[in-house]
């Protein structure tokens, strides 16, 4: 398997070895493997077209993998939609920000998960405000997220501060696992600075935290472990305390791949 | 909120604009409503704030308020419905067609004999308002199951619910209802006491418009129905992620504004006692406007029935107004479309304002 | 309203919408009644003309015979206004705030004859009497109707169309929105006149609803059916005019003669094109002015009209009459600015109740 990390007693989060993916003639993912611990920020990195948000996709339920085995909290799974890949723990936050921009930040975090009223009111769909809003309160609070006001609707709101919604509505959601799509693409450097806060408060929650990034600075800011795609396969696995960022450009262009290998990188 | 304003909160941006704006503007619009009421009141020694013609611009008003309040849903959702003039005129007519048939044989509807109407009253009415949701699941199945824009969809129903109205009547008026319908029910006074004097009628038409546009506002505010409507409009592909049936809650939104057009047709029986297929036939663009007077964005995620209620009336007023006042009919096309223009045009100041950030 | 608005052509509307902003000042300044003509009377009356719809040459013209009327009279004002598109829930607001404006008297040609009961009823109650001119309603709570006799000018077009296309072939009505009375009944008297004629085939009718390019594409259709047709009734106006339309797109002008109902500036274009053959030409300044005759006589006695049904006349216009004073005054108008008064009276064209049956 991937690099044995010591003293990781616990089993992983989520295993998936071997995963194929075809789109026609492309090759889109090799035998990709990859294994996530509780507690740990996994970045994913790669070219364009190296098979990071396909990999994500079927890890999330979007994309069903054409072979390969997914085990999931101990048990082999098969996601035939985001919905039970959701409903198993596993929440997605997307690079283009799927919010609604004109709800405000209680009815995003709830979207599709409204909490009703008790009782008749709440068979005919009358929605607990009060009470959505409180556990908004609380989870905002607990990931730090500050946003002006919680009436307000989001489109008012920074970029930076839809995201914090975004992510703490995926947070909120996932007992499992997140997985983040290029969080930080759209944003600015304190806006980024913000969200990468926010992916560390959510490691320390316990919940690994999955991420797709081009940004090789924020990757080594916050990544435990780095992943490297390149042409569907996992050529790579850096350590971002002892790799640089130049090993891990080389390991996604490939022009020092066995140099790479040789420096401690396993390949899965 | 104190407790969302961690202070070490890693909240490095500037605190974007407040509201106010958007106060403001919803409050412009009511303010534009209020501005014709108070010139119009100035200007006319006579009666244009008396009970008689405030009552006057609320019955007149009823059927084109339905079909906001039905078009508002729609127009929430980021889509359109066109069809809704003609889903009016459809629905009257199946209800009249359905009153005269049950009412009695031909010979006795012939000779204004109606022995059933009491029964065939009630049947017409029901049967028109199904007529209405019908053509709306119609246009819910065209948009959703087709995939093809709102538009589009209702330009063609458009004309197919009117084609259908006409078929069925021969393109004629439908003549022969039950007077009852209007005499007995649609006209009836409801509050024959003389508390806000002899001009003061309140009848049904107004009282189900009342009861159906308080219940809307209630469904778009505080339900789950109204929260994906919103959310629909707002971001059609986040709603879908989050695993709302965007589909089926289309289907139903495009369902209720048939409704509210069935139930509007219905209002032409009860004021008027027949169907006319040659009626309403720009009352899609008279709801529309209004909507978009109230603060309705066409482009989805904005609106509420507060706004829509003001847009209906807006016209309405301006236009009994400016009767009262005397000023000819070609002016008065003028003064709604400036306001039709002034109203979007700080609707959309006020966005921008909004979202600078 | 005191200000006398004189049929002024252009001017008189600009008039309006002066007075539409300045009005109430100058009335509150200066008294009711201080300016115009009106002044010189003890009392003067306002009446309240509803049109059928308005910008329609037809109903222009009909305002200008009230006008000139109310002119003559002296204690008068007419003010004008209409629906925009024919259909009753659009003119029954109108009707409504024309009645909070409390005018002496209504004339107005109603939409329907069914669904305007209701608020033609309800602004009698408020007070206001009201007189229905060209169209009506079925009832009788009406003061009074003047009107064309429709069935009779529809016998007129039936023998002038019949004498242009030499008594024999088949001919066609291209009528506007059923359930009309008025062209309901031109329709009715055309078939009762052209069935007297053993050589010419009736072959239908169909509906414009009172739009000229309904009406062109119904008769490019039928002219590709029925290519032996030899002549097409219009009904009204924008029946007619796309009648015209569509036989000149057909390339059969002359060959199916073409009897317009009414004499806009459009159709007389059409009569010297040679497009339309046969002009049928209501008399609606005289409707007008009789309404505007009744209502005075009524407002100053207090005597409701006997009979209760009045009925002007059609003329029928050629290529070849068209020049002569007598039958072009009968044009209808664009603006009011060469309005001759009739010298008709309401007692020449009194007509027995059941002259026009209403259908």
């Amino acid at each position: 398997m991937v690099k044995a990390v010591a003293g990781r007693a616990m089993e992983p989060v989520l295993q998936v070895e071997n995963i194929n993916k075809h789109f026609g003639a492309v090759h889109a993912l090799r035998n990709a493997s990859l294994a996530v611990w509780p507690g740990e920020v996994v970045a994913l990195i790669g070219d364009n077209g190296a098979g990071k948000s396909t990999l994500v996709n079927v890890l999330t339920g979007v994309l069903r993998p054409d072979s390969g085995t997914m085990i999931f909290a101990g048990e082999r799974v098969s996601f035939s939609s985001p919905q039970e890949a959701r409903a198993a723990g596993i929440e997605t936050v997307y690079q283009d920000l799927a919010i609604a921009p004109h709800l405000d930040a209680v009815a995003n975090i709830f979207l599709g998960r409204e909490l009703t009223m008790p009782g008749l009111a709440g068979h005919l769909g009358f929605l607990d405000n009060g009470k959505m809003r409180r556990e908004t309160e609380e989870q905002l609070t607990r990931l730090r997220v500050r946003i002006p006001k919680l009436g307000r609707r989001l489109v008012t709101l920074s970029g930076g501060q839809r995201q914090g919604v975004a992510v703490a509505r995926a947070v909120m959601w996932a007992s499992k696992i997140v997985f983040m799509d290029e969080p930080t693409a759209a944003l600015g450097v304190a806006q980024t600075e913000m969200v990468l806060d926010l992916i560390r408060e959510v490691r320390n929650t316990g919940i690994p935290v999955v991420f797709i990034s081009h940004n090789m600075p924020n990757v080594f800011e916050v990544a435990d472990r780095i992943v490297v795609l390149r042409l569907g396969e996992v050529v790579a696995e850096l350590d971002p305390r002892t790799a640089s960022i130049d090993d891990a450009v080389l390991a996604m262009t490939g022009a020092r791949r066995r140099d790479a290998r040789g420096e401690g990188a396993v390949v899965g | 909120m104190a407790s969302t304003q961690t202070p070490v909160a890693p909240s490095l941006e500037a605190e974007p604009k407040p509201t106010l704006g958007q106060r403001l503007s919803n409050a412009f619009t009511l303010l534009i409503l209020l501005a014709i009421v108070i010139i119009f009141t100035l200007l006319q020694r006579t009666t244009f704030l008396s009970i008689g013609n405030l009552n006057n611009v609320l019955i007149d008003t009823s059927q084109l308020l339905l079909l906001t309040i039905g078009v508002t849903f729609v127009i929430i959702t980021a889509g359109i419905d066109l069809s809704i003039s003609s889903i009016l005129i459809l629905s009257a007519v199946v209800a009249a067609k359905v009153m005269i048939q049950f009412s009695g044989t031909p010979e006795q509807v012939a000779a204004y004999s109606f022995p059933n109407q009491a029964m065939a009253i009630p049947i017409g009415l029901a049967l028109g308002v199904l007529t209405g949701i019908v053509c709306g699941l119609v246009n819910g199945l065209l948009v959703t199951r087709l995939n093809m824009p709102s538009f589009i969809v209702t330009l063609g129903t458009l004309g197919v619910f009117l084609g259908i109205a006409q078929l069925l009547t021969g393109g004629t008026t439908v003549a022969g209802v039950p007077p009852a319908i209007q005499q007995d029910i649609g006209l009836r006074d409801l509050f024959p006491w003389p508390l806000f004097g002899a001009d003061f009628r309140l009848i049904p038409p107004m009282i189900i418009a009342f009861v159906l546009t308080v219940a809307a506002a209630v469904l778009l505010n505080f339900t789950r129905f109204g929260r994906y409507t919103y959310a629909i409009g707002s971001n059609m592909a986040a709603a879908r992620r989050v695993g709302i049936d965007v589909n089926r809650h289309l289907l139903k939104v495009y369902a209720l504004s048939g409704f509210f057009a069935g139930v509007a047709g219905t209002f032409d029986l009860m004021r008027f006692g027949t169907a006319s297929v040659g009626s309403h036939q720009s009352d899609n663009l008279a709801a529309i406007s209004a909507a978009v007077i109230g603060g309705t964005s066409l482009f989805g995620g904005l609106g509420t029935i507060g706004g829509s209620v003001i847009g209906a009336f807006i016209p309405a007023t301006l236009r009994n107004g400016l009767v009262i006042s005397g000023v000819p009919a070609f002016w008065q096309n003028v003064a709604v479309g400036v306001v039709l223009i002034l109203a979007v045009y700080i609707d959309q100041r006020r966005r921008s304002a909004e979202e600078r950030m | 309203m005191s200000i006398s608005e004189r049929c002024g052509a252009k001017a008189s509307r600009r008039t309006i919408v002066k007075a539409g902003a300045g009005m109430t000042l100058a009335a509150t300044l200066f008294g009711a009644g201080h300016l115009g003509t009106a002044a010189r009377q003890d009392k003067t009356y306002r009446i309240a003309f509803i049109q059928g719809v308005i910008g329609d040459n037809f109903y222009i013209t009909m305002d200008c015979g009230a006008r000139a009327m109310a002119d003559a009279l002296g204690n008068i004002t007419i003010e004008t206004q209409g629906p925009e598109r024919w259909g009753q829930e659009l003119q029954t607001p109108i009707l409504n705030a024309v009645v909070q404006s409390k005018p002496d008297a209504i004339m107005i040609a109603p939409n329907d004859t069914t669904g305007m009961i209701a608020p033609i009823k309800a602004a009698i109650d408020a007070g206001v009497p009201v007189l229905c001119v060209d169209t009506t309603i079925d009832s009788d709570i009406q003061l009074a109707d003047v009107s064309t006799d429709n069935v009779e000018a529809g016998r007129v077009a039936a023998r002038g169309l019949a004498e242009a296309i030499g008594e024999k072939g088949q001919v066609f009505i291209v009528n506007t929105i059923p359930g009309i009375s008025t062209t309901d009944q031109r329709s009715q008297g055309f078939r009762e006149e052209i069935a007297k004629f053993p050589n010419i085939e009736f072959v239908g009718e169909e509906f414009s609803n009172n739009d000229a390019n309904q009406a062109a594409a119904i008769v490019s259709a039928k002219l590709q059916s029925d290519p032996e047709l030899a002549g097409i009734f219009g009904t009204n106006l924008f029946s007619a005019q796309g009648a015209a339309a569509g036989v000149r797109e057909q390339g059969k002008v002359g060959q199916v003669k073409v009897v317009s109902f009414d004499a806009g500036p459009t159709q007389v274009q059409d009569l010297k094109s040679g497009a339309a053959d046969i002009l049928i030409a209501q008399h609606p300044g005289d409707i007008g002015q009789i309404a505007v005759q009744l209502l005075h006589d009524f407002l100053t006695t207090g005597n409701p009209p006997d009979p209760k049904k009045y009925v002007t006349g059609a003329t029928v216009i050629t290529k070849e009459n068209i020049d002569d004073p007598a039958v072009a005054r009968y044009l209808y108008l664009s603006d009011c600015a060469n309005y001759k008064l009739s010298d008709i009276t309401p007692q020449e064209v009194a007509a027995p109740a059941e002259a026009t049956p209403t259908a």
